[in-house]
């Protein structure tokens, strides 16, 4: 009986869990091996030497752009009046919705017990971190007065004077904030016994010393398992409404507003949909290079790829269907400063963002119906900067758009963007390349525990009761001990 | 050391003491002889470580500020606080009598002064812009003599140095070889100078030049009445005013008046209403005030006003002479709507004889004014709406041949002697003349001219002119009343006035100075030396000489002539001519002839007409420029008989088919840093013959295109677009039927409601227990003259960000007039509106404001706290009025310090970064409020006035307190004809609109309704 | 043990390096240095907050509101023997204090009054002499200094009753002038919110030495409804 068990086990695996998350006979050794080899190689690829260069580069000029931004004021940007908003605020709300993705991955997946995560989540959640960066510095940069910033925060002060709690701007500084510490927590907690290995495996002093450092004296001990896990499930807890308050609280900006076009209800769903969709898609263009440069495939299958794809088209067209509906109340509102915002949207100056919004973020993921496109690397990529692309026209729409014709027709007016504007959109990609490239060479970019929690050889797959990582009780398994089970077959 | 501050004083001083002096001294020169001891170094370094580092701390301290009161302070003065002193400006000879605010003895503001005849304390835009002109950094700063190439700055000792000589030949030659040429000027010490000129050098020559000159009007006035006179019209008791071309609210000496009494006139609630027709060529103020307007190519005007007489005369009977009716009989208008517009014009005029008022526009020929004299004198208007003063100077001929004789004069070299008291001919004259020439041949041209501008470049003297805030003068208004000029400041780069000058010429080295020429002047008013001081001390109280206007003369028409000049417009064919376009040479709003061209407030004042800052363009109507194929923006080559120039072209609703408008005064070179190159120079194709009206222009398509800068539509707007402007402008700026309203006002209002769901707010409404300010604006009343904006701009410190700004959308006025056109492009109904902040009850700005930098106040203003701010631009996004102006450069960082002088210190100097608006002048508040709480009474209505509604001539703007039902504004919140602007999104603005209300004729079809189904909002 | 926590040790066992022998565990998982980075760590973690509360504390001291500042002024003229021992009332020389926003620094003028007799010689008012006679003014320093966009009016206090020393303190017995009170935006507003406490007959306004002879506070609600003080607390009260 115990060969027969032993022998439905693939079938059981074939039928159930599809194909394996773990592929090419990858050993638990062998993971450990092939994830550390990219950081202890002496030189890495030379595609990461040209990507780093480039991205360096183009991170010095944003902060260049800053620095003249700093000195001259904000008018070396286009925005004017009526358009106060141009590329700050469309790059900020951007790049928080690229932070989207990583937390969603290992928290909210983590939660619905999706074991497929475990190779992307790293990944993800380091996205996240540099995204959010990215993001925080757009409201930053965009006042008038960046020296005077702090009187955002309620610090006592002899002015007695607080910042104004009704204004949604004030609700992002907090909101924002608190997720970028989160997820600074759930990253870092995550790495830290892949960091002990980094550190166990290390040959140079520095090295030990570093890894030995950010490792905080991880032994894997049960307890410190224990704890570990414990602590992960509440991050994970935590972290999962952040999720959605962010970007909700995020399209409050717009939402709390009365510009037509931007005062509707239908914004946080929206937004969080939106936000989700360009997440995935970035986690996509990310992954795909690497797992070619640092020999990942087998740790990051195509499955892996396809369930992502998946994800982006069901956010996709969660996003369209929000594009739908919006024109709708507006029409169906009777609204006619609404009716003619979308009219012009769609006819107006700005009809060729909205069109390539359009095109970018719903026509162009339904490729991913069929198989042979979710399973197709070039298909993969087109469609990942594709959404991109249109992610970031959305916000552009929404704000420029909108902005440009409200109520008083003597006001209207017309947005274009300065080389500054254009470079300091470049130069964000930069920083955040740069700090995923740097996050590439120094830091395990494969969650090494977690992947092997969820091979065949952890035999952990087996009991449904259990996801991966997760841990019960001191002694486990003794009911398999008592009654029992694989560990005593063999 | 020690000029840092206090705090770190004793350690300041250890860095600063001869000690360490010494120390340094010693250290170099014993490095310089022998190895410096290692003790010696140390000690060096430590010292300068110490001077460093405080260097760098004193960098966070306070800057040490001083206080340097007066040695001798003088009488009632009080440090900080403003006076007001009544002066005069003086333009195309007319005085206006102005109240000059100073501050610690810096003139920073002017407005209207109660007591003068045709402003009665109301302004223009450019009276209010003329105090920048004062601290203009470009005005010349000495005397500068030229010979051959070179200049020299001299003083002006050199100057009369040179006159001696000269003014002895003069004496012995009787005055020959020498002339004058000077602007018209009202100006009493002239004249008096003049007299003795004449009496002491019979020989010297005097002409006189005014590029805009007015004296179609003048001759107009010889023929119909056989002497030059002034036209004065009454529209207070006008029931229908008749303009043919006239552009009677803005382009006129008597414009403040007009606009004034027109307004008064028109205050439907007491049941007052008057009709105002206006036949134009280019839309002005006045087209766009009016009930009926009707676009004619201008040659075309002249015989419309034979259509009106014709119906006068042939339909209403009214008695003409028979060589009249003989002229008349064949002269209706050709076109119907034309004809339609005569005919239902002169039922109108026919029914309300005596109660009417009918001008011609001074571009309009002679005849055109016979005409206009000619209805008055039939429809009995003369002696009721109409009056006639004599002209102050008779024998003088016109400008445009005084300007063609003189250049004769200086051709045949009779002149060597050429002194041009201000103006700027080699800019303005005649293209035909070849004046800029002409003055370089005369061997001594003196020229008086506060800038060193094209004219001053070819004399051979320049002496700085004094800015009138500078000069003593005695100066006469249009209607002749005397008015006080006397100076505010000591002249900044020793300037002299006409008269100064003019009296060197008589006296030499004894001439007298201004303020002793005016007080002679003034002797001829006043009997006996007893009261002469005290009356002089009151005429420099009050700035006027009460009961001194000119009387008025009666008049009889003098058939003859008349005739004779409307026989020749007989001829001129009505309908467009074969002869290719007519152009028209405009005055422009902002820099008038080009004399204002350096004034930066008003070359970002926004036209009027065609919302466009620092330039000006060739204006043509839609058809026509369909017709032409040219666009906004393009550069166009446009030639008239020979003269070419090359010019952007506008296009402009209203112009008339045919028709091509050229403002004057751009294009200048040697205007000054802020003027050089704006625009484009139209005076080359201006002939004396033909000073406004030019005949068979041509124009041919460059391909080039000129970026131009104007406040609305800054960029071309799509169909769909234009719609819905069209469908939005009637609930924005509400209109109604005159006749509706009187029968119900309110269905006439409810026709532009909007429909809206109820309005609730989130938030808990507030209490008000104090005052509630507010403000109310007649549409009715307001022309869109612009005088609101530059007294705002000048208030306000509110910076001028230049054209490559303004093209950007970046404009600063914190009250902007919003125009805008209704119907039929080629003959549109045209409105303007102010807008400036209305302080929302439920103000947008405040709710999303991070950082409470703009609050409501307990007397519910939206005040907008600068030093608090931080530049989110949030506030403005959500500004459904989009009133809220930003800092995106610091607009300030080039200014020179004499420009400062300018600011008014009641208001804080924005920096960059951060956001502004009106304000309500709460300066102005918070200062009537002290001076009231200080004397223990409550504020009084009125007592309060922000610098727009001071300076708006038609009184269309009105703020006070809510609260006080007895006050002027709550009434008029109270009217029928008041609404809200965008009241449906529940903002509850503090201002009020006054609907314009439109009396129509109903013999002339009413307006299409379309665009006006109720919006829903 | 579930094997994926064996896999991580086994992992880190077989590190490739041939050199360690010894199992994970038993090797300190710290390299020893860490030792002396653990107070540096500490201190820098607990350095941040203090920073910031120090910080905090430091913008409202009396060293960064300059209360204190005592400049050197051109002329040794004392406010202790003007005011104080001979008793000169403050309006005799700032006559403007209750008509206008600004109260006058006095011309010298003012000065030669009573010093063209009154110890004409002395060396100490040679400058007042110098000025008087060139026209040249004197030029004093500042010492109350309220930044630019803030619009004081001194007119408005004095005659509301509020004394001079509420804000300029004792100077009748300052040899040189000093600021006393911080001229915090909060320290203004504390008064604006409850001025019982400053309030004294109007009349009595300049008097330096004045204490009332009754509550302080029964007396300044008293005066607050007879005077009708009820200061505004509105930005625009004193920004424009």
């Amino acid at each position: 009986m115990s060969r027969s068990t032993a022998e439905a086990v693939p079938a059981l695996d074939e039928r159930i869990r599809g194909e394996p998350l773990v592929a090419g006979g990858e050993t638990l050794a062998s993971v450990t091996e092939t994830v550390c080899a990219i950081v202890e190689k002496p030189r890495p690829p030379r595609a990461w030497y040209v990507a780093f260069g480039i991205s360096a580069m183009l991170a010095g000029l944003l902060f260049a752009m800053i620095g003249y931004l700093l000195i001259e004021g904000t008018g070396v940007w286009g925005i004017n009046v009526p358009v106060g908003w141009g590329f700050d605020i469309t790059n900020f709300v951007f790049w928080v919705g690229i932070g989207h993705a990583g937390t969603l991955i290992s928290a909210i997946l983590f939660l619905f017990r999706q074991k497929w995560r475990t190779s992307i989540n790293r990944f993800a959640e380091a996205m996240t971190i540099f995204a959010v960066l990215c993001a925080g510095l757009f409201p930053a940069i965009h006042v008038g007065r960046a020296w005077v910033e702090y009187w955002m925060f309620p610090i006592p002060n002899n002015l007695s004077m607080w910042p104004n709690f009704r204004s949604p701007l004030l609700w992002d500084v907090f909101a924002v904030s608190t997720y970028m510490i989160v997820s600074l927590l759930f990253w870092y907690m995550g790495m830290i016994p892949d960091l002990a290995t980094l550190r166990d495996r290390a040959r140079t002093r520095i090295r030990r010393f570093f890894y030995g450092l950010f490792s905080l004296g991880w032994r894997g001990s049960n307890r410190q398992w224990h704890r570990y896990e414990r602590a992960y499930l509440l991050l994970a807890a935590l972290a999962t409404p952040l999720v959605l308050s962010v970007h909700s609280v995020v399209s409050f900006d717009f939402a709390v507003s009365q510009v037509p076009g931007w005062h509707t209800t239908i914004f946080p769903p929206y937004f969080v949909a939106g936000a989700i969709f360009g997440g995935f898609a970035m986690v996509l263009l990310l992954i795909v290079p690497s797992r070619e440069w640092f020999g990942l495939k087998n740790l990051i299958t195509m499955r892996h790829l396809e369930n992502m794809t998946k994800i982006v088209l069901a956010t996709g067209s969660m996003v369209g269907y929000a594009y739908l509906i919006e024109i709708f109340i507006a029409w169906y509102s009777g609204n006619s400063l609404e009716r003619f915002t979308f009219m012009n949207r769609a006819l107006g100056p700005y009809a060729w963002a909205f069109w390539t919004m359009v095109s970018c973020n719903v026509i162009l993921p339904q490729l991913f119906w069929f198989k042979r496109f979710r399973r197709s690397i070039p298909a993969i990529l087109l469609v990942a900067i594709g959404v991109n692309i249109g992610m970031w026209f959305e916000r552009y729409v929404i704000i420029v758009t909108s902005l440009s014709r409200d109520f008083l027709p003597s006001s209207w007016g017309h947005f274009t963007p300065t080389w500054v504007d254009l470079c300091t959109l470049l130069g964000s990609f930069g920083l955040f390349f740069t700090l995923f490239l740097l996050f590439l060479r120094f830091l395990p970019i494969v969650a090494i525990a977690e992947v092997k929690s969820v091979m065949p050889e952890a035999k952990l797959d087996r009991d449904v009761h259990h996801g991966q990582g997760d841990y019960h009780g001191d002694i486990p398994r003794q009911h398999e001990r008592q009654f029992g089970g694989p560990e005593t077959n063999r | 050391m020690n000029e840092r501050g206090g705090y770190w004083r004793s350690l300041g001083e250890l860095a600063g003491t001869p000690a360490f002096r010494l120390k340094l001294e010693r250290e170099f020169a014993e490095g310089a002889v022998d190895a410096p001891g290692a003790f010696t170094r140390r000690r060096f370094l430590q010292l300068m470580g110490a001077s460093v580092a405080l260097a760098g701390f004193s960098g966070c301290r306070w800057p040490k500020e001083k206080i340097v009161p007066y040695a001798h302070r003088p009488e009632g003065w009080v440090p900080g606080e403003a006076l007001r002193f009544a002066t005069s400006g003086e333009l195309r000879g007319c005085a206006r009598g102005l109240l000059a605010t100073s501050v610690d003895g810096r003139p920073i503001k002017i407005d209207g002064n109660e007591n003068d005849p045709i402003g009665r304390g109301a302004s223009s835009a450019i009276d209010q812009a003329s105090v920048l002109d004062l601290y203009d950094p470009d005005r010349t700063r000495t005397p500068i003599w030229r010979e051959g190439r070179s200049e020299r700055s001299v003083v002006w000792g050199d100057f009369l140095a040179w006159t001696e000589d000269l003014v002895r030949d003069l004496r012995a030659t009787r005055g020959a070889r020498l002339a004058f040429l000077s602007e018209p000027t009202g100006s009493e010490c002239v004249a008096r100078l003049r007299r003795r000129l004449a009496a002491e050098l019979p020989e010297a020559l005097w002409f006189e030049y005014d590029p805009l000159s007015m004296d179609h009007a003048r001759e107009g006035l010889r023929i119909a009445f056989g002497k030059p006179l002034r036209a004065h019209l009454d529209l207070a008791s006008a029931a229908i005013v008749f303009s043919l071309d006239a552009d009677l609210l803005d382009d006129d000496p008597a414009a403040l008046l007009h606009a004034r009494e027109l307004a008064a006139a028109r205050r439907i609630e007491e049941g007052r209403t008057n009709r105002l027709y206006v036949v134009e060529s280019v839309p002005c103020t006045t087209g766009a005030k009016a009930d009926h307007r009707l676009s004619l190519p201008p040659r075309a005007i002249a015989p419309f006003a034979l259509a009106v007489l014709h119906e006068l005369v042939f339909a209403h009977e009214l008695e003409a002479p028979d060589r009249l009716r003989e002229i008349l009989r064949a002269r209706e208008a050709s076109d119907p709507p034309a004809r339609a517009f005569a005919k239902a014009l002169a039922e109108d005029l026919a029914a309300n004889r005596g109660r009417s008022a009918i001008a011609a526009g001074y571009r309009q020929p002679p005849a055109a004014h016979a005409a206009a004299h000619l209805m008055n004198d039939l429809l009995g208007n003369i002696g009721r709406t109409v009056a006639y003063t004599a002209d102050p100077d008779p024998e003088r001929p016109n400008h445009f041949d005084a300007i063609r004789s003189l250049a004769k004069e200086l051709e045949a070299g009779r002149v060597e002697t050429l002194v041009v008291l201000g103006g700027n001919p080699a800019y303005d004259a005649p293209a035909d003349l070849g004046f800029a020439d002409l003055l370089a041949r005369v061997p001594h041209a003196v020229h008086l001219s506060s800038h060193r501008n094209e004219t001053s470049l070819l004399a051979e003297w320049q002496i700085p002119r004094a800015h009138f805030l500078e000069s003593w003068d005695l100066s006469r208004a249009h209607d002749g009343t005397l008015l006080a000029r006397q100076p505010l400041i000591e002249p900044l780069y020793g300037g002299r006035t006409d008269a100064e000058l003019l009296a060197v010429f008589l006296d030499g080295r004894a001439a007298a100075s201004g303020h002793d020429l005016a007080r002679e002047a003034f002797g001829a008013f006043v009997s006996g030396e007893a009261d002469f001081e005290k009356s002089w001390r009151r005429l420099l109280h009050d700035g006027v000489l009460g009961g001194s206007a000119r009387p008025k003369v009666d008049v009889s028409f003098q058939a003859g002539p008349t005739a004779d000049s409307l026989e020749q417009i007989s001829h001129i064919k009505d309908h467009a001519g074969e002869n290719g376009l007519e152009a028209v040479f405009l005055r422009d709003a902002s820099v008038h002839d080009g004399r204002f061209a350096n004034n930066a407030w008003l070359q970002e004042t926004p036209d009027p007409m065609t919302k466009l800052t620092w330039d000006n363009a060739a204006l043509v109507g839609p058809s026509t420029a369909r017709a032409l194929g040219v666009e906004t923006e393009d550069v166009v080559r446009l030639s008239i008989n020979g003269r070419a120039i090359e010019i952007a072209a506008y296009v402009l609703p209203g112009v008339a088919a045919g028709t091509i408008a050229l403002p004057l005064g751009y294009g200048r070179t040697r205007a000054g840093r802020v003027g050089n190159g704006d625009g484009f120079d139209v005076y080359p194709l201006r002939a004396s013959g033909a000073p406004y009206f030019a005949f068979g222009a041509a124009i041919e398509r460059t391909g080039r295109r000129y970026p131009l800068a104007a406040t609305e539509e800054h960029h071309l707007i799509d169909p769909r677009a234009t719609r819905e402007r069209e469908r939005r402008v009637g609930s924005l700026v509400r209109e109604v039927e005159a006749d509706e309203y009187l029968r119900n006002p309110a269905k006439a209002m409810h026709a532009e409601e909007v429909h809206h769901p109820p309005l609730v707010s989130l938030f808990p409404p507030h209490s008000y227990d104090g005052h509630r300010w507010g403000m109310a604006i007649d549409l009715d009343a307001c022309t869109g003259c612009n005088a609101c904006v530059v007294a705002c701009q000048a208030e306000n410190n509110i910076p001028v960000v230049g054209k490559k700004q303004v093209r950007n959308q970046r404009e600063m006025h914190w009250i902007r007039i919003d125009r805008s056109f209704r119907g039929d492009p080629d003959s549109p109904e045209i409105v303007h509106q102010p807008v400036a902040c209305v302080h929302c009850e439920n103000a947008p700005c405040e709710q999303v404001c991070p950082v409470a930098a703009t609050v409501h106040t307990s007397e519910g203003l939206n005040a907008m706290v600068y030093n608090r701010c931080i530049g989110t631009r949030y506030c403005s996004n959500n500004c459904p009025y989009k009133v809220r102006r930003f800092n995106f450069f610091n607009y300030r960082k080039n200014l020179e310090p004499v420009e400062k002088m300018a600011m008014n210190p009641e208001v804080t100097v924005r920096s960059r970064g951060v956001m502004e608006k009106c304000t309500f002048c709460v300066q102005r508040i918070e200062a009537a409020r002290i001076v009231a709480k200080n004397e223990n009474r409550p504020l009084r209505d009125g007592e309060i006035v922000p610098a727009c509604a001071a300076s708006c001539p038609a009184r269309a703007i009105v703020f006070g307190d809510l609260n006080d039902p007895e006050s002027r504004v709550a009434k008029l919140h109270g009217e029928a004809r008041a609404y809200g602007m965008l009241a449906e999104l529940n903002v509850r603005p503090r201002t009020a609109y006054l609907a314009r209300v439109r009396n129509r004729n109903e013999r002339l079809a009413k307006r299409e309704k379309e665009g006006h189904e109720p919006i829903h909002g | 043990m579930p094997s994926a926590r064996r896999g991580v040790r086994a992992a880190s066992g077989e590190g490739a390096d041939p050199m360690d022998k010894e199992p994970a565990s038993v090797r300190p998982v710290f390299p020893k240095s860490i030792n002396f980075f653990r107070p540096v760590i500490g201190i820098a973690l607990a350095a941040v907050p203090l920073y910031i509360v120090m910080l905090v504390y430091y913008g409202n001291s009396a060293e960064a509101t300059r209360v204190g500042y005592e400049p050197d002024q051109p002329v040794a003229f004392s406010h202790a023997l003007h005011a104080g021992r001979l008793g000169i009332d403050c309006r005799y020389c700032h006559t403007t204090v209750e008509s206008a926003s600004h109260a006058a620094i006095p011309p010298t003028e003012t000065c030669m009054n009573c010093h063209a007799n009154i110890r004409a010689a002395s060396a100490k008012i040679l400058p007042v002499r110098e000025s008087h006679a060139t026209g040249m003014p004197i030029e004093w320093v500042r010492v109350h200094d309220l930044p630019d966009f803030v619009y004081f009016d001194h007119s408005a206090h004095v005659r509301r009753g509020v004394g001079c020393i509420s804000c300029h303190g004792r100077v009748d017995k300052m040899e040189t002038v000093r600021q006393e009170k911080p001229l915090t935006m909060g320290w203004c507003l504390d008064c604006h919110r409850a001025p019982e406490a400053h309030l004294r007959p109007p009349e009595l306004a300049t008097k330096m030495d004045w204490v009332p002879n009754e509550d302080p506070f029964v007396l300044g609600k008293r005066l607050r409804d007879e005077n009708h003080v009820n200061p505004s607390t509105d930005c625009t009260t004193c920004h424009r």
